[in-house]
């Protein structure tokens, strides 16, 4: 048996900041992880964090990672051990894990365990199919391995983790058909619903999935609308032709090792679930166990990042003696200013349950938007939700947005001081900046919008503009493309002025799509954009897009409306039906039925 | 779409050496470094499994080691999580049918 001052159970951002912290005052500590890296969950996320500062933001999820990572690895009192799985804490805080197919033991002290979550179930028929997946699960295939594991993706659940996976996958090139949500609103930040919304993506509300549709994996899913009592509506079933579903309906805290250590858990729903109780100084009911991030209860990393310094000092504090007792009361100052805002209303109820006060030095605001000035180059802040992230306040090098001391009360512009020089956009987690510049004698505008896909538009390239739904606006040209090494570039564009305030995205033009019922002057997109309403019966197909219902019969097209709607579905030619064939088969003159011939 | 992600406009994949495994005795060509239920997406192969009540099909869920959706019979030993195993040379992975044997 190894015995160590403290021993930290997983390297998320909660793990490796305490970890590192105990490391730097000297205390012998082990961190175990399962994984062959350290990191955690953070080493998939590609997305820029929100937050302040002196936390990351602004940096991509696996940016942040490499950060703390090196932090751990010049620190000579932390030993990390990858590839362990802990299997069980028995008495006396022995900790047993496998690693290389043995069972190794060790003894801390102090255990700190930061062994995160995992995503909620969501049971429906045919849910424990292949293709239906955790949203993590999606994004380990795809930011960790490079991996697309589906085409056409359905996503289950508007809270931030479903939106950013939207996004993502879009950013990997696949596409995604529609996030349904069985609340009336959107559940995560409006910011990260609007970087889907413009670029087309449905989100449709009061909606559910009824079952996933497949023999052996996805190939569709029924969804619906669902009352007030979240039943679904019959009659307002239909099917979206996907062949991934992904489930981000919430995370819940992984608590079997908290309970082992003899930590006593309760539920609390606005935590996550079960929870450990602790006090606020991250201590648990066992004196020698001390808990952080996601276990503690469901939030981000941010938050992750402070509870674990908060957990570290103390236990420092415990086993040293150092008085650290300012360095603790200021973090739990910070992280008390961070859940100050209406989006941690749940959070702070929870933790009241559990006797921790939400005592906050200031309350969030919206701040009074300054004077605009038309016709000068600034930008745009479309950030009106208070959310705890001042990035554009801080990246400003001209003083021209204020925040103020709670970060959650919402940016504003001076537009005095405002250079125009685009670093905000850049630096903005949400995406949530634009650049304008109105030239009105022109009535027109030029608009710097961030783009973060590919390809990179070029300058003179043709494309199209896109308003904050992911309509079609207008053609466009490219004036400008300022490239950034966070790979948040700037693309400019001129636009008619009417549309300066609703143009919030550029589209690289679709090909014209060809005819494919040449009666009825049907377009392959009209047809496939038909099915992925949820049209996937040739008869509706028909009767919906009028495609072989014209003159012909369908002699032209019926055998290729056939093929794109096997192509789409997965459902060979031979299973879909071909509809019916009704009299005449040639175009007659009606007058012809009124004339009798020779009735044979 | 499916498959290794090409290009990304914000990642980049090292994939440096190759590897060869075998799925029910099909010869399969990974990255170091891949799982075996990264590696079998990337081939298209969503099953992994067939559960032992029902015999459905069943896949990859969690991808992180919890939720133990993903069981396969690697080299012989059942219930191995494929989500958490590197792929390795001659490596022999089958879906697993039944709930395995204690060897």
């Amino acid at each position: 048996m190894k015995f160590y001052e403290t021993i930290v159970i997983g390297s998320g951002p909660a793990g490796m900041v305490g970890a590192t912290i105990l490391g730097q005052h000297g205390v012998k500590t082990l961190l175990l992880d399962e994984n062959d890296f350290i990191g955690g969950q953070l080493v998939k996320q590609t997305h820029k964090f929100f937050g302040d500062h002196a936390h990351y933001a602004s940096l991509r999820g696996f940016e942040i990672a490499q950060k703390l990572q090196d932090g751990i690895s010049s620190n000579s009192n932390v030993e990390v051990e990858n590839a362990a799985t802990v299997m069980g804490i028995y008495p006396n805080n022995t900790v047993t894990y496998i690693q290389n197919g043995k069972k190794c033991k060790a003894y801390g002290k102090k255990l700190l365990i930061t062994t995160g979550a995992m995503e909620k179930q969501l049971p429906f028929v045919n849910s424990d199919l292949p293709g239906v997946y955790g949203a993590g699960a999606i994004q380990t295939l795809m930011n960790e391995y490079g991996i697309m594991p589906g085409s056409r993706f359905m996503i289950i659940g508007s809270g931030n983790i479903g939106l950013i996976l939207a996004y993502q996958l879009i950013q990997a090139g696949a596409k995604v058909r529609a996030i349904v949500e069985a609340l009336g609103k959107i559940g995560g930040y409006a910011v990260h619903a609007n970087k889907i919304k413009r670029l087309g993506v449905p989100i449709l509300l009061n909606h559910t999935i009824v079952k996933a549709i497949g023999d052996k994996s996805v190939s569709g899913a029924v969804i619906a609308e669902i009352d007030d009592k979240f039943k679904p509506i019959t009659g307002t079933e239909r099917e979206l032709v996907v062949d991934t579903i992904a489930i981000s309906v919430g995370l819940t805290p992984l608590t079997e090792l908290s309970e082992q250590a003899g930590c006593k858990v309760e539920f609390i729903p606005e935590l996550g679930g079960y929870v450990p109780i602790r006090n606020e100084r991250m201590k648990t009911t066992n004196p020698d166990v001390f808990i952080a991030g996601d276990l503690a209860s469901i939030e981000e990393a941010t938050t992750a990042m402070i509870e674990g310094k908060i957990a570290s000092l103390e236990m420092v504090q415990e086993l040293t003696g150092k008085d650290l007792e300012k360095e603790i009361e200021n973090e739990i100052t910070i992280l008390a200013l961070f859940r100050s805002g209406p989006k941690s209303v749940k959070i702070r109820s929870g933790l009241e349950k559990m006797g921790i006060k939400n005592l906050a030095i200031s309350k969030p605001r919206i701040n009074e938007p300054k004077e605009d000035i038309v016709g000068k180059l600034r930008a745009v802040l479309e950030c009106d939700e208070e959310i705890p992230c001042n990035s554009c306040e801080v990246s400003c090098p001209f003083g021209a947005i204020y925040i103020g001391e709670n970060l959650n009360s919402t940016p504003v512009l001076d537009p005095d001081k405002c250079t125009g020089c685009g670093t905000c956009v850049n630096a903005c987690p949400g995406l949530a900046i634009f650049m304008l510049k109105e030239d009105v004698e022109n009535r027109m505008a030029l608009v710097g919008i961030p783009y973060e896909l590919l390809p990179l538009p070029v300058k003179g390239q043709k494309m199209w503009a896109m308003n904050k739904n992911g309509d079609y606006v207008c053609d466009v040209t490219v004036e400008r493309v300022v490239k950034y090494p966070n790979k948040t570039h700037l693309v400019y564009a001129k636009i008619p002025i009417e549309f300066s305030q609703s143009v919030r995205h550029f589209s690289f033009i679709k090909k014209e799509s060809p005819i494919i019922c040449r009666c009825e002057e049907v377009t392959l997109d009209e047809i496939e954009n038909t099915i992925d309403s949820g049209i996937t019966d040739f008869e509706e197909l028909k009767r919906l897009t009028r495609v072989t219902m014209g003159p012909c019969g369908g002699k032209n097209c019926k055998l290729v409306v056939l093929g794109i709607l096997s192509r789409k579905t997965g459902v060979s030619i031979s299973n879909l039906s071909q509809g019916t064939s009704r009299p005449p088969v040639k175009p007659v003159e009606f007058s012809a039925f009124l004339k009798c011939g020779d009735d044979k | 779409m499916k498959g290794r992600i090409k290009a990304h406009p914000i990642l980049e994949f090292k994939r440096e050496k190759r590897v060869k495994f075998y799925f029910e005795d099909r010869e399969i060509e990974a990255y170091e470094g891949e799982t075996v239920a990264a590696a079998l997406h990337a081939a298209g192969i969503r099953v992994l499994r067939y559960t032992s009540h029902r015999n459905r099909p069943a896949g990859l869920f969690c991808a992180i080691g919890k939720c133990s959706s993903c069981l396969m019979k690697i080299n012989g030993v059942p219930n191995v999580r494929s989500c958490m195993t590197k792929v390795s040379d001659g490596m022999k992975v089958r879906r697993q049918k039944e709930k395995g044997d204690v060897l």
